[in-house]
């Protein structure tokens, strides 16, 4: 009985079901792509971040000790450098995946026409392929990424892939204005180690010391210095979270946390346990964080994932109090056919069971069509604004569902109260 | 002259002939009761006479007019001049007390008046009840309310339908009394009921049975 | 009419104060979708300002260098400050370098203005204090390595240079100054003495230097030759800060001004993604509850059928009942608006000081538009639920259950 009278009042109901359920879909959806951007979000911003370029630079170990001894006086160098098969080591870390970017350096003085220029080695967008313990691991990585900043205003990027050999070189502006270099010029680069004709495949604009130095890949700066399959320096890009307690806990030593704690930072992307993992995985090695990268994208990204929050949990208010709104006006409206249930001798109990069944079934229904609009909302979201897809949380939908069954619940409420102290005389006379 | 006059009226919903060429005519001032069971056709003929719908076919001659061929406006304009409506479930606004109610039909009718609402009120004897709202008057109230708001604007006609149908015998005598003393005061009353106490008591009597009129006799025992 | 007027207000207000329990549930739609629209409308126009300071963190985005080679003057840094707006202006700081020995060995002395130091690069972690006079010195941690030095410690950088006929020496210490016997010219050691006030780590360049006050320095050197670069933070957008540098170099003489191409770029890019997130997230979000007024208000109305059919029934014309029922939900929308405009002012304010730590701009353009789109959604969403009960045959309606 108790059925049949829920799926009759369906029946007969169903266009004001239709619009409870209908608000419960708008909310619950409000709900749910709020709450998916609102996860996603740091991640997100963290991606955009990136174009900061690296947070993380990796020099040889002793070099952090001595090497700025001679800084001054370049020729008097010792130089360390960290050989070339190393940089395969950082993808086999624990947060590989966090590695957006990295590049090797290799600077050295050398001249052109007589004049001292700094050169720079590096990976432009280089194919890595590194097999450790019969695991393959590949990336394209290098600094065009790592210098997002760069305008060309001449030529084009160099282009590993596509250029034949390894005799090129980009230019800084300023450099490129003293040397009178464009792009499609060649020129003959010397040191102490020999020298080397190069082609300007492009001149960029920096807005720092850069523009005055020339960059090629690093086969050709090893030849130049002498050190082959060597790299004295790496620029790495992570994905971090942004620092807490523990990570300025663990900052000052390691060795000084408990074993859960260790764990947790070893198992949380802070910049501190990443350049702990490089250092791990190439021992020779010493990686330490840029601050002024680091720090910064800490900030941004607690500020950002805080207004989310916040603008997040307004529109849940919002939700919530839309959803419960319209439930109460819904119910209120149906006093006349409750009370006539209750002048047949309906219980309140048995009336209150059937109009929260009704109802709840209703939200339920809701809520499914809700999650999905929902699911769309967030992905429109996603695409316009980062270009990338938003990756929906299990949690949520768990989250929406409770969510729509409170408040459908707490929406019913009054009318409920209402129900249990009407008289039913009063609705039946009442007329309207 | 007749005030009303319905000319081979029929009301078709697709198969059901809901009034077979039907002809009635009204004087002024007389207090006739539509009787029948339910389906008869009482609620169709109500609509009809009240210009609340129109027929399929025949005519309809109200004060020496034919009202068939109006505009909806027109008989909009037409119904609210000529006819006041009392209804089973008095129909009042549930936020408006009495005399507000009462204002609310002159208000569409020509020129709201305070004190004319309060007079009519007085008519049906509930001056002092003016400003209660509808859920705080009893159902006998109630209608004597929705009565003194069909007399406000001096219709040509009282239409009521069913208007003791949710009252108990005391308010139903009181509402009849009150039907008593409009005929005296020489107002036209059409009543649809199927109550025969109700019935009785009006001048003439007409029967309605499967859409056409089976009986329309003068009341014998009408007490003047 | 104005009989009529008044019974209309009458009707209205009745309406709206006798049938509180619902006019509640309306006005509460109503007021949440205010709330939404000047509140995300607020914040939408503030995040690009408190956002913009949120990226000063990154440091600089401005760097004056001489344009001659030689060094900036006080009076042209102050002549290039005052083409930043002051409010955008979050401050500068001068550097000086000297190369100098320290134990025989190069390294490199850098005079700042410890003040200001971190408003430029607020990036700085220091191990103990900022130094606060002179005779302090922040010392790079690649330094503090090489030479074992820690908080405390001191060290005495040595300049050692040829006297010149020209120069002033009187202010040295004797000792400082000694004779060769041989050549008979004069020559001078002269000694800083420091005391490491704090370790500084960045992790980039700024840790091969030692950090000293500008007057230590002046004294140092005996020189007061200017400042080789004046970092700039200021809170404007590239574009902005572009207008500013392009008056500068044209009309500060001596002062070349660039951007910090790295950090300015990166802004740009991630602000206005962000800018568009939340544009994109306000409009989605407003959609959805402007909706939700739209059939919370369709369901007040059609609870009311037979009422409609009533009037109707008593003879009301079509329009007149729209504009019965329009004026209630105009006047709903209207007072919605107004008090979910100052709610979503409230709102603005509360997110914005937990996370900006500042107060929200207030706009006072959002109020008129929330009360208007406010009265307009409301009269949409009336009308339409008003159109068909009007259309019912009132006979329909007071027969119906």
């Amino acid at each position: 009985m108790f059925f049949r009278m829920i799926t009759g009042a369906f029946r007969r109901q169903w266009k004001k079901m239709l619009m409870i359920a209908m608000t419960v879909a708008l909310g619950a959806s409000i709900a749910t792509a709020m709450l998916n951007v609102m996860l996603s979000v740091g991640d997100k911003i963290n991606e955009e971040l990136k174009a900061y370029g690296s947070n993380i630079t990796v020099v040889p170990r002793s070099e952090a000790v001595i090497s700025h001894l001679y800084d001054v006086d370049e020729t008097e160098e010792q130089a360390e450098y960290l050989p070339e098969e190393t940089l395969g080591e950082f993808l086999t870390i624990f947060w590989a995946n966090n590695i957006v970017d990295f590049t090797p350096l290799l600077d050295t003085p050398a001249t052109v026409n007589g004049q001292e220029v700094p050169v720079v080695g590096a990976w432009f967008d280089h194919h890595l392929a590194f097999v450790k313990k019969g695991t393959t691991y590949e990336r394209n990585t290098g600094i065009i990424n790592l210098r997002s900043w760069w305008d060309i205003t001449d030529g084009t990027w160099l282009d590993e892939a596509k250029l034949k050999g390894d005799r090129y070189a980009m230019v800084g502006q300023k450099l490129a204005a003293t040397l009178s270099l464009k792009a499609g010029d060649t020129f003959t680069v010397a040191t102490d180690h020999g020298t080397e004709t190069l082609t300007v495949t492009g001149i960029f604009e920096s807005g720092d010391d850069e523009e005055g130095m020339l960059f090629t890949t690093l086969s050709t700066a090893q030849r130049l210095t002498g050190a082959e399959g060597q790299y004295k320096k790496a620029e790495v890009s992570a994905i971090t979270s942004p620092d807490d307690e523990l990570a300025v806990k663990a900052a000052k030593n390691p060795d000084l946390l408990t074993g859960d704690e260790y764990d947790l930072w070893y198992c949380t992307a802070y910049v501190s346990s990443i350049c702990f993992q490089i250092q791990e995985a190439i021992p020779q090695a010493s990686a330490s964080a840029v601050r002024q990268i680091a720090d910064s994208e800490g900030k941004i990204l607690e500020k950002t994932e805080l207004l989310m929050a916040l603008i997040t949990l307004m529109s849940l208010i919002g939700a919530t109090l839309g959803i419960s709104n319209l439930v109460t006006s819904g119910v209120m409206e149906r006093s006349a056919e409750l009370a006539l249930m209750k002048a047949v001798g309906a219980k309140n109990g048995q009336i209150t069971r059937l109009i929260l069944t009704e109802i709840i079934l209703t939200a339920l229904v809701g809520a499914a069509v809700g999650y999905f609009m929902g699911y769309a909302f967030a992905q429109i979201i996603g695409q316009r604004v980062f270009s990338s897809s938003i990756e929906m949380s299990g949690m949520v939908a768990f989250l929406v569902t409770i969510l729509v069954i409170a408040v459908t619940l707490v929406g019913s409420l009054p009318a409920v109260r209402m129900i249990l102290r009407l008289r039913p005389s009063e609705v039946l006379h009442g007329g309207h | 002259m007749s005030l009303l006059e319905l000319k081979d009226i029929s009301k078709i919903y697709g198969n059901l002939h809901a009034l077979d060429h039907v002809n009635l005519t009204v004087d002024q001032g007389e207090w006739i009761a539509i009787m029948g069971p339910s389906g008869s056709g009482k609620s169709t003929m109500m609509n009809i006479i009240s210009c609340m719908d129109k027929p399929t076919t025949g005519q309809v001659i109200f004060d020496g007019r034919d009202i068939t061929k109006d505009s909806r406006r027109k008989l909009t304009e037409f119904h609210r001049d000529k006819i006041g409506l009392v209804f089973q479930q008095f129909h009042l606004i549930n936020y408006l007390n009495a005399v507000e109610n009462v204002m609310v039909a002159q208000y569409y009718h020509s020129m709201p008046d305070e004190k004319e609402a309060l007079e009519a009120l007085e008519r049906v004897g509930l001056k002092d009840r003016a400003k209660h709202l509808p859920s705080q008057l009893s159902g006998g109230e109630q209608q004597r309310v929705c009565i003194a708001r069909a007399l406000i604007n001096s219709p040509s006609l009282i239409l009521a339908d069913e208007p003791t149908g949710n009252l108990d015998e005391a308010n139903e005598n009181i509402v009849l009394d009150l039907f008593r003393q409009l005929h005296k005061e020489g107002t036209s009353l059409i009543v649809v009921t199927h109550d025969p106490e109700v019935g009785e008591v009006a001048q003439r009597i007409v029967r309605l049975e499967h859409g056409k009129i089976a009986s329309d006799k003068k009341n014998e025992q009408f007490a003047e | 009419m104005n009989k009529k007027h008044r019974m209309f207000i009458r009707m209205v207000m009745a309406s709206l104060l006798r049938r509180r329990s619902r006019m509640i549930v309306a006005l509460l739609a109503i007021v949440v979708g205010a709330t939404i629209l000047s509140g995300l409308g607020m914040i939408y126009y503030d995040v690009p300002r408190q956002m913009s300071a949120q990226f000063r963190s990154y440091g600089a985005n401005v760097i004056l260098t001489p344009s001659d080679g030689t060094a900036l003057k006080d009076s042209a840094v102050n002549q290039s400050m005052a083409f930043f707006p002051s409010e955008q202006l979050e401050g500068y700081t001068p550097y000086r370098y000297e190369n100098t020995k320290l134990h025989n060995l190069p390294v490199t002395l850098a005079g700042t203005d410890f003040a200001s130091v971190l408003k430029t690069s607020p990036y700085w972690h220091i191990a103990g204090t900022l130094p606060n006079q002179n005779g302090q010195t922040l010392v790079g941690k690649h330094i503090a390595e090489q030479f074992g030095l820690r908080v405390g410690d001191s060290l005495e950088p040595i300049n050692s240079f040829e006297v010149t006929e020209d120069m002033d020496v009187t202010a040295l210490l004797p000792e400082e100054v000694y004779t060769d016997p041989a050549t008979g010219e004069r020559y001078c050691d002269h000694i800083l003495s420091l005391t490491v006030a704090g370790i500084l780590e960045t992790g980039g360049s700024e840790e091969d230097y030692i950090y000293v006050t500008l007057s230590d320095l002046k004294d140092f050197t005996l020189t007061d030759r200017g400042y080789d670069i004046v970092e700039v933070s200021a809170a404007a957008r590239e574009d902005a800060l572009k207008g500013y540098l392009t008056a500068i170099n044209q009309q500060v003489s001596g002062v070349s001004a660039k951007v910090v191409k790295r950090v300015t770029a990166s802004e740009s890019t991630v602000l206005s993604k962000l800018e568009s997130l939340v544009l994109i997230v306000t409009i989605v979000v407003l959609a959805l509850t402007m909706i939700c007024v739209a059939t919370t208000m369709m369901a007040v109305i059609t609870e009311r059928r037979r009422e409609i059919g009533l009037r109707k029934a008593l003879g009301a014309l079509d329009s007149s009942i729209v504009a019965e029922f329009l004026s209630e939900g105009l006047v709903l929308g209207g007072i919605g608006g107004l008090i979910g405009s100052i709610l979503g002012y409230l709102f603005a304010d509360v997110v914005s000081m937990n996370v900006f730590s500042s107060a929200i701009t207030f706009r006072p353009l959002l109020l008129p538009i929330t009360i208007v789109v406010s009265v307009v959604v409301t009269g949409l969403a009336c009308l339409i639920p008003i159109r068909s009960a009007v259309d019912v045959d009132p006979a329909l309606v007071l027969k119906g259950e």
